[in-house]
C-alpha cells in the first residue's frame, strides 16, 4: 500500500453536506411551511366561524336578553308602583278620611301611617296622598309637606291630573322639595274616576333601578342607558352620566335612530352596528319601555366582545410554535435515526472503495509485472522464431501466420537449412496457449534442434525421436502426475527444390497443384503424451515438386476457430476451399487474404487457439 | 452414487451423470485454460461408476461437442478409454455421439475416437437419429 493510495482515500468527503444536503433542508423548510400554514389556516378559520357565531349570538341572545330584562325590570317596578299606587288610592278608609276634608284624627292617623308604611315597606322612595278639596300633600312621615296652588308651576301636575282624570299617571320629576332628585312618580286618582277627591301615589327614586342597572354591567366599556324622548340620559349605570345628553356618547345619526326610532323597532330590541369616532366597531340594542316612552340603550364594543376569541389567536400561534417545535424535534431525531445508518454506510462505501482502490492498484501492478514478464518472455519466445531470412533462402515466395492467442503461445514453426540443397521445416502445436504452452515450445524447440543432426533428411524418424525424448524429458519419471504434454507437428524435408517428404502427427499437408488441393494426412499420433507408445512408427509422404506447387502447413488453431451463424468451426473443407481461392496470388496476399477471412468469420468471438499457417512455394 | 452435474460455461461443457437411470450425457464445447482440471472428478466419477456397475446393466452415453480442443480431447480419449476397457470386461456400454451436419470438425473429431475404441459406438447427425 502506497502513500499515494493513502491521500487518495481521504478525499475530502463533507458528511454534513451528504447528511443535510439541500434536498433535506427543503424538505424540512417545507414541511414546517406547510404545516405552520395549516395549523394557521385551521385556526384563522376558526377564528372566523367562532367570531360569525358570537356575533350572532350576541345579537339575537345575549344583546337582546339584557336589553330584554332591563326593561321588564322597569316596566316590572313601574307596574308594581301602579297597583301600590291603586291600592293606596282605592282604600276606603283613605277616600273617607279624604272626603271628610281631613277632619277625623283616627283615620287621619290610619291614613298616615299607611303612607309611611307603603313607603317603608315596599320600598318607594315616597309615598303621598294629595286632597283636592284641602290641596294638602301629604308625605310619608305624616308630614304635610306641601300645599297646592293652582299658580306654583310646579304643581301643575297635580291640576291636570285632576282633569285630565286617567286613573293612572306616571310623571318624571325632579323634586325641588325632595333633595333635588329625579323622581318617576306613579299618581292615582282617588276616589271616583269622573269626580275625584285627590291623588295618591308613589315615587321611585331612579338610583333604585340604577343598582339593578350595574348588575348588568356586562364589559369595561359597555354602557346601559335609560333615556327619555329627548335623548337626555335619565339613568345610567354609570351614575356620573345621569342627566347628561346621549349624543356625549353615541353619535348624533344614531342618536337620531334610537330616537326617532326610525328602524320601527323589533320584537326584542333594535339593533344598530355603528364605527366610532376611533373606527371601532360597537353594537347598540335599544327598546322602548312599555310604561313610559322611554329607550333603554345597551352598548358594547365589538373588541370586547369578540375578546374572548383573542385566546383562540393565542392558541393557534402557541400551536403553531409548538408544531414548528415538534418538527424540528422529529427531523433532528429521523436525521439521527436514519441518517446514522447513511452515515454508516457513507463510511463504509468509502472503505470498501479505499480498499478496492488498494486491491486495483495492487492487481494493475501485479498485471503490470506479469504483463512485463511475459512482454519479455515474449521477446524470448519470438527469439526461438526463425528470422525472415531463412525462409526468403529456401523458398521463393512464403508467408507465415503466428499469432498466438495471448502474447505468447504454444505454437512456433521451425526452419532449418542442412546444406545448399536440403532443407527442413516444421509447424509445431503444443498442448496449450499461454505461458505453459510457450514453456513447451522453448523445450521442443530445443529438443528439435538436437534432433535434426541425427537424421537430417528423414522426418518420419524426426518425429519418432521427438516422441521419445519429450516423454522422457517431461514427465515419464512421475506417473502420478494427471497432466499429460505433448504435441502435434507437421514436418516437411526438401531437397533441391523437387522432391518434398512429409510427416504428420495430427497435422495435414495441404498442396495446390493446378486446381486441385491435395489433404496429404499425417499419422493420427500425437508426439510426447503419456498416453503416446514410447517407440512410435511415422510415416513419410512423398511428394514431388512441380512448378507451381503451393505448400500449406496449419496448427489447429486456424481450422478450429469458431464463428460463423452456428458459432462452429472454421473447418477443414473451410480451410481448402480458401486454398483452392487464393493458392495462385503471391503468397503476401495470400497471408491477407487468409488473416481477413478468418477475422470476417469469427466477427466478435474472441481467437481460441494460438493460430500457425504457413505457407511456401519453390 | 450421487449424481454429477456440471453446468456448462462458455467454454466448458454439460456434464449429466445420473447412475439413477445409468444415463449420463456431455454436451457443449471443451476449451478450458485447464482440461485436466475440469475434467478430473468426471474420471473420478466414472471410475466409482464403473466400479459399481454390475454387468447386465446397459449404459448409454450421450455425447454432443461441437468443439473440444487438443487438451481437452486428449481428455475425452482418456475417458473414453475407461470406458472401452470396461467394456472389454464384460459391461454393456455404448456410446452415441451426436453431431451437427453443418461442423465437419465435430464429425471428424467423432471418428477419430471411435477408431481407437472396441465398444458400440454410433455416431448419428442431430435431428436424424436412427
Amino acid at each position: 500500500m502506497s502513500n499515494e493510495g493513502d491521500s487518495e482515500k481521504h478525499q475530502p468527503l463533507d458528511q454534513n453536506n451528504l447528511l443535510y444536503d439541500k434536498g433535506t433542508m427543503r424538505v424540512v423548510i417545507f414541511a414546517c411551511i406547510s404545516i405552520v400554514l395549516a395549523v394557521m389556516l385551521t385556526g384563522s378559520i376558526s377564528y372566523f366561524v367562532t367570531q360569525d357565531a358570537i356575533v350572532k349570538k350576541l345579537k339575537s341572545q345575549d344583546m337582546v336578553y339584557i336589553i330584554e330584562s332591563i326593561a321588564a325590570k322597569i316596566d316590572g317596578r313601574v307596574d308594581r308602583a301602579k297597583e301600590t299606587s291603586l291600592i293606596l288610592a282605592r282604600d276606603p278608609v283613605s277616600i273617607q278620611w279624604i272626603a271628610s276634608g281631613e277632619t277625623d284624627n283616627i283615620l287621619g292617623e290610619y291614613v298616615k301611617n299607611k303612607i309611611s308604611n307603603i313607603a317603608q315597606d315596599y320600598d318607594y322612595a315616597n309615598a303621598f296622598m294629595v286632597s283636592g278639596s284641602t290641596k294638602n300633600y301629604w308625605a310619608e312621615d305624616s308630614k304635610l309637606l306641601h300645599v297646592m296652588s293652582e299658580s306654583n308651576p310646579d304643581d301643575n301636575w297635580f291640576f291636570s291630573a285632576l282633569k285630565v282624570g286617567k286613573v293612572v299617571e306616571i310623571n318624571i320629576d325632579y323634586d325641588n322639595e325632595r333633595g333635588g332628585e329625579t323622581f318617576v312618580f306613579v299618581n292615582a286618582l282617588l276616589g271616583d274616576q269622573k269626580n275625584p277627591l285627590g291623588i295618591a301615589g308613589v315615587g321611585l327614586s331612579l338610583k333604585d333601578i340604577a343598582k339593578d342597572f350595574q348588575s348588568y354591567k356586562f364589559g369595561e366599556d359597555s354602557s346601559l342607558w335609560l333615556v327619555d324622548n329627548q335623548g337626555k340620559i335619565q339613568l345610567s349605570e354609570n351614575i356620573g352620566q345621569n342627566g347628561m345628553y346621549l349624543n356625549d356618547f353615541v353619535p348624533t345619526t344614531v342618536v337620531g335612530q334610537i330616537i326617532e326610532d326610525m328602524a320601527k323597532e323589533a320584537v326584542g330590541g333594535q339593533f344598530i352596528e355603528y364605527a366610532d369616532s376611533k373606527g371601532k366597531t360597537m353594537d347598540l340594542i335599544y327598546r322602548t319601555t312599555k310604561s313610559k316612552n322611554w329607550k333603554v340603550v345597551f352598548q358594547m364594543p365589538r373588541s370586547e366582545s369578540v375578546g374572548i376569541l383573542n385566546h383562540i389567536k393565542w392558541g393557534v400561534t402557541i400551536a403553531s410554535l409548538v408544531s414548528l417545535l415538534l418538527i424540528i424535534f422529529v427531523f433532528y431525531f429521523i436525521s439521527n435515526r436514519i441518517a446514522n445508518p447513511f452515515k454508516r454506510a457513507i463510511l463504509l462505501t468509502q472503505e470498501m472503495e479505499s480498499k478496492v482502490n488498494e486491491r486495483t492498484k495492487e492487481l494493475t501492478d501485479k498485471n503490470r509485472e506479469i504483463m512485463d514478464s511475459i512482454e519479455y518472455a515474449q521477446r524470448i519466445q519470438e527469439s526461438i522464431l526463425p528470422p525472415v531470412t531463412s525462409f526468403t533462402y529456401v523458398f521463393t515466395d512464403f508467408f507465415i501466420i503466428w499469432q498466438p492467442k495471448d502474447r505468447v503461445g504454444g505454437d512456433f514453426y521451425w526452419i532449418r537449412k542442412i546444406d545448399e540443397s536440403r532443407s527442413l521445416i516444421a509447424v509445431v502445436d503444443c498442448t496449450g496457449h499461454g505461458v505453459p504452452g510457450a514453456f513447451m515450445t522453448m523445450a521442443i524447440n530445443s529438443i528439435l534442434d538436437h534432433i535434426v543432426a541425427a537424421f537430417p533428411d528423414q522426418p518420419n524418424q524426426i518425429l519418432s525421436e521427438l516422441n521419445r525424448q519429450v516423454k522422457d524429458t517431461l514427465h515419464q519419471k512421475n506417473s502420478n502426475q494427471i497432466s499429460d504434454d505433448g504435441l502435434d507437428i507437421s514436418i516437411c524435408y526438401v531437397e533441391n527444390k523437387k522432391r518434398l517428404l512429409f510427416a504428420g502427427a495430427k497435422m495435414s499437408l495441404y498442396v495446390k497443384r493446378a486446381d486441385q488441393v491435395y489433404e496429404i494426412k499425417g499419422d493420427r499420433k500425437s508426439v510426447g503424451y503419456r498416453s503416446s507408445p514410447e517407440k512410435i512408427e511415422f510415416t513419410n509422404h512423398e511428394w514431388m515438386i512441380e512448378a507451381g506447387d503451393a505448400f500449406y502447413m496449419t496448427s489447429d488453431g486456424y481450422i478450429d476457430q469458431n464463428g460463423g451463424d452456428n458459432d462452429y468451426s472454421f473447418g477443414r473443407k473451410r480451410f481448402i476451399q480458401t486454398i483452392a481461392d487464393f493458392g495462385e496470388i503471391p503468397m503476401l496476399e495470400q497471408r491477407q487474404a487468409f488473416e481477413d477471412l478468418l477475422i470476417q468469420y469469427r466477427g466478435t468471438e474472441l481467437q481460441r487457439d494460438d493460430i500457425t499457417v504457413v505457407g511456401f512455394s519453390f | 452414487m450421487e449424481t454429477l452435474y456440471i453446468e456448462a460455461t462458455k467454454s466448458t461443457p454439460e456434464i449429466q451423470f445420473d447412475p439413477g437411470n445409468n444415463k449420463i450425457s456431455i454436451k457443449g464445447q471443451s476449451y478450458p485454460e485447464n482440461a485436466f482440471k475440469f475434467y478430473e472428478p468426471v474420471f473420478v466419477w466414472m471410475d466409482a461408476y464403473l466400479k459399481q456397475l454390475e454387468q447386465e446393466v446397459v449404459v448409454e452415453l450421450y455425447f454432443n461437442m461441437p468443439y473440444i480442443n487438443t487438451s481437452s480431447s486428449k481428455c475425452m480419449m482418456m475417458f473414453l478409454e475407461k470406458l472401452d476397457v470396461a467394456h472389454q470386461t464384460g459391461k454393456k456400454i455404448m456410446i452415441r455421439w451426436y453431431y451437427d451436419r453443418e461442423n465437419e470438425t465435430a464429425l471428424e473429431c467423432a471418428e477419430e475416437f471411435k477408431e481407437d475404441l472396441t465398444l458400440p459406438f454410433e455416431i448419428n447427425p442431430l435431428g436424424e437419429e436412427p
